[in-house]
């Protein structure tokens, strides 16, 4: 390319030069700002199944409807740590169904039988009360519908159960379909080491 | 204590409730029996409390990866366009980004939809832009401004799916054609004006109504699998309808574009003026047996068509004077 | 795979993508109607549930059924999408490959250098017009020295009466007035390329003559001649098709300058050409002769 440049030419570098300028600048902005990087994350603080003092409202279970993935990537997640081991959890069983035989309500809360009720060591049939039962939610089964993240909300329970997104199932929509429908703007794009770190969404 | 009082009063309703054999139908009184959650000690027997499942995201190094694919299927394109000038290969690059970008990444995050993020970030101080979704927008426009139009090729997952469904291409006429395309501009324009809003009524309409994402995912709407379908049979017979009419970053790619200097070029120096180069093209992009440069999607059909067009031309032909 | 095999291939590919997605459409329809009714019937059952504990096993069976239910068909349904993602990719890629073998057949357009696919003028050449026209009767060209004499100065007039003949100067013949008068082969060579008027090899059937006038080269009638002898695949170097229907000429001007680009097919004249319509202008004389 040597010889001499002609005026075509040199117009249409000097027309490059200055877009490839712009877009360096405004792509250096944004990678100043930039934090690595983003996942979908449910803040238990504000969304109404898990939010504090919402009681007596209808579960929302958007999070079931909207999911593009066909069984939500949005989770039951039981915090064991919070967890109360009750014998009667209001999250497994629906305590207002009538009693059984065994003395326990006869009706599970969950519509999918998604969780799992088991004694904790050595159960004591005669003072079931007493014991401490381990209750784990089977993930596979779960589609977070949010019915007993409700139910185990203070002062019904410990709120040892909230929603959370499996990151590993959520495909990491651009619009995540249920930010868009949640009435509460509960779901945003959080830095992942937060995320996942931190209990709940950073304020 | 209280828990002992629990228990109790949990026991009396249990006792009360096998006396009374017919009275089903009684709820439990439920009180929360416990005020705080039993740790480790309390519960003993050497009981260890299980792990909350908390699944992680994808790896951060598979996303800076995908990036680095994007970059390096932008580049094949240009090697294949530019200097190896061979349809076939570029048929083999589109399989493997329809493969990877659309069905196994289920195109997402793609620079067509980053056009909101960028417009977002740019807006809103307090947005999260992760470092790959600027790369994924601004790669493209940069290899546009010195090549065209390379990512609309064999990369781009939503070309590339509509560029192996094109069976037989008819011609759109040209008023149509040009009519059309100022779609992408209004589409471009509202995009933008529904990203620029605040968070509360922010909407990702590009995201929102991308045809062809949730066929990649094979979930979604109904509604949504059905206009992705019809793109598709409709890009049976016109060339890449989404591409040229609606895509919003076709847009901006287009206006890049015109700087390009190199890009697909005729048979250079060697024309006989026949026009199957312009037959070929099933996106109206030759004009006076010129590619337009903001109008090719990198296709490499004139090549196919070309009947100069061969191993000795290839050989032949010095790079400085492709046009 | 070969003709009709594709063929059946593409088709079945096509039927299995037909039949997948009206599998699909209809487990659409089915679901749309089935989990509301599902729905309905848990609630039901919780309902009686309430009043009655007995049916409590009866309503988890019932749930774990509905559960398992769901489960199962999110997994034929997968399996059904990707199936037609299969069948899909089967059928395009048949169907693309069915439409290109029905296309016209790209036209080869000879490289510089000897090329085998289309011969250019000499020996090869000479060998073709033979095999097209192997049988002269060269009895008149033994009349026509008769009567117009054996020596050198009788040559154009020779040439000119073989010329209008035969429509064009056929080898045989004049090797045979170099055997029987005193004209050489070098006056001969000399005299037939000096005058555009004679022609040595064999004329088409009808003669296409495109303008090359100022107004008509103005026109585009180089893209013309070009795209006319695309059309009938005339080699490099000849100016006649491969069958002899045609002869392709450039001529000075046909002297309807208001036509251009303009070509004369015999005696009917075809003006305000473009590529695209040059080759319809042969049918004036041979309706079905589209090469």
């Amino acid at each position: 390319m040597s010889g001499k440049v002609s005026r075509r030419q040199a117009m249409g570098r000097v027309a490059r030069g200055a877009a490839v300028t712009g877009l360096g600048l405004s792509a250096g902005f944004l990678v100043h700002k930039a934090e690595g990087q983003v996942v979908w994350q449910i803040d238990a603080s504000k969304c109404v199944n898990s939010r504090l003092g919402e009681v007596g409202v209808k579960v929302c279970d958007l999070c079931v409807k909207e999911c593009v993935v066909t069984q939500s990537a949005v989770r039951a997640v039981n915090e064991y740590s919070k967890c109360g081991r009750c014998c009667v959890c209001p999250a497994y069983y629906s305590v207002k169904s009538a009693v059984g035989r065994d003395g326990l309500p006869s009706e599970k809360l969950c519509p999918r039988d998604a969780i799992l009720r088991k004694p904790i060591g050595e159960a004591d049939p005669n003072d079931p009360a007493n014991n401490f039962y381990e209750y784990v939610i089977d993930e596979a089964k779960c589609d977070g519908c949010g019915k007993c993240v409700m139910a185990c909300k203070e002062p019904a329970g410990l709120s040892s159960i909230i929603l959370k997104v499996r990151h590993d199932l959520c495909v990491n929509c651009n619009n995540c379909a249920i930010s868009t429908a949640c009435p509460k703007d509960a779901l945003n794009q959080w830095p992942a080491l937060k995320a996942v770190l931190g209990e709940s969404a950073p304020a | 204590m209280s828990r002992r009082r629990a228990v109790l009063a949990l026991l009396a309703v249990c006792v009360l409730g096998c006396l009374a054999e017919n009275a089903q139908g009684q709820a439990l009184h439920y009180e929360r029996p416990v005020e705080r959650a039993p740790q480790e000690k309390d519960i003993g027997g050497g009981y260890v409390t299980p792990k909350v499942q908390k699944p992680l995201p994808r790896r951060a190094w598979l996303e800076i990866l995908d990036v680095a694919l994007l970059a390096a299927a932008m580049g094949v394109s240009v090697w294949i366009v530019v200097k190896r000038r061979s349809r076939r290969w570029l048929v083999a690059l589109t399989v493997a980004s329809v493969g990877y970008f659309g069905f196994y990444r289920e195109g997402c995050v793609c620079p067509i939809g980053s056009i909101q993020n960028v417009t977002v970030a740019l807006t809103d101080p307090n947005y999260h832009i992760p470092m790959v979704v600027t790369a994924t927008f601004f790669l493209p426009l940069l290899v546009a401004v010195f090549y065209g139009r390379a990512f609309c090729g064999g990369v781009c997952a939503l070309g590339s799916i509509q560029e192996l469904v094109l069976l037989k291409p008819v011609q759109v006429p040209r008023r149509l054609d040009q009519a059309l395309g100022l779609l992408k501009y209004v589409y471009l324009a509202a995009a933008i004006w529904y990203a620029v809003l605040p968070a509360a009524q922010r909407d990702f309409v590009i995201c929102r109504f991308d045809p062809f994402v949730s066929l990649f995912r094979r979930s979604g709407f109904a509604h949504m699998l059905a206009l992705g379908a019809g793109f598709l049979v409709l890009g049976m017979f016109v060339g890449r309808p989404y591409c040229r009419y609606l895509c919003p970053y076709g847009g901006l790619l287009s206006w890049f574009s015109r700087l390009a200097a190199r890009g697909v070029s005729i048979t250079p120096n060697k024309e006989l003026d026949c026009g199957l180069c312009a037959e070929a093209c099933p996106y109206g992009a030759i004009e006076e047996m010129r590619a337009v440069r903001r109008k090719c999607l990198y296709c490499a059909r004139c090549y196919a068509a070309c009947p100069r067009e061969g191993p000795l031309v290839k050989a032949f032909v010095p790079l400085g004077e492709v046009r | 795979m070969s003709g009709p095999g594709l063929k059946n291939a593409t088709i079945a590919a096509g039927a299995v993508m037909v039949l997948s997605v009206v599998a699909l459409a209809v487990d659409y329809a089915v679901m749309r109607g089935w989990t509301p009714a599902s729905d309905a019937q848990i609630a039901a059952l919780q309902e009686k549930v309430q009043r009655d504990a007995k049916l409590a096993p009866v309503l988890a069976a019932e749930q774990k059924r509905i559960a398992e239910f769901n489960r199962a068909r999110r997994a034929r349904v997968n399996w059904l999408s990707l199936v037609l993602v299969g069948a899909a990719a089967g059928f395009l890629g048949g169907a693309k490959r069915l439409l290109a073998g029905q296309a016209r057949p790209p036209v080869r357009v000879p490289e510089r250098g000897p090329s085998a696919v289309w011969p250019r003028a000499g020996r090869a050449v000479a060998a073709q017009a033979a095999a097209a026209a192997p049988e002269i009767d060269l009895t008149f060209v033994d009349g026509l020295i008769e009567k117009e004499g054996r020596g050198a100065e009788a040559a154009i007039p020779i040439l000119q009466a073989i010329q209008a003949h035969y429509r064009y100067l056929p080898d045989e013949a004049l090797r045979r007035v170099c055997h029987l008068t005193e004209i050489s082969p070098a006056q001969i060579a000399g005299t037939s390329s000096f005058y555009s008027r004679f022609r040595r090899s064999p004329v088409g059937e009808h003669i296409v003559r495109v303008c090359h006038g100022t107004a008509c080269h103005v026109a585009g009638a180089r893209q013309i001649t070009d795209e006319l002898r695309r059309e009938l695949a005339i080699a490099e170097g000849e100016d006649t098709d491969p069958s002899r229907t045609f002869t392709v000429e450039e001529v000075a001007c046909l002297g309807c300058c208001s036509l251009a680009p303009v070509l004369m097919v015999d005696e009917h004249t075809a003006g305000k050409l473009t590529p695209a319509t040059a080759c319809d202008a042969l049918a004036a004389v041979q309706p079905g002769e589209r090469a």
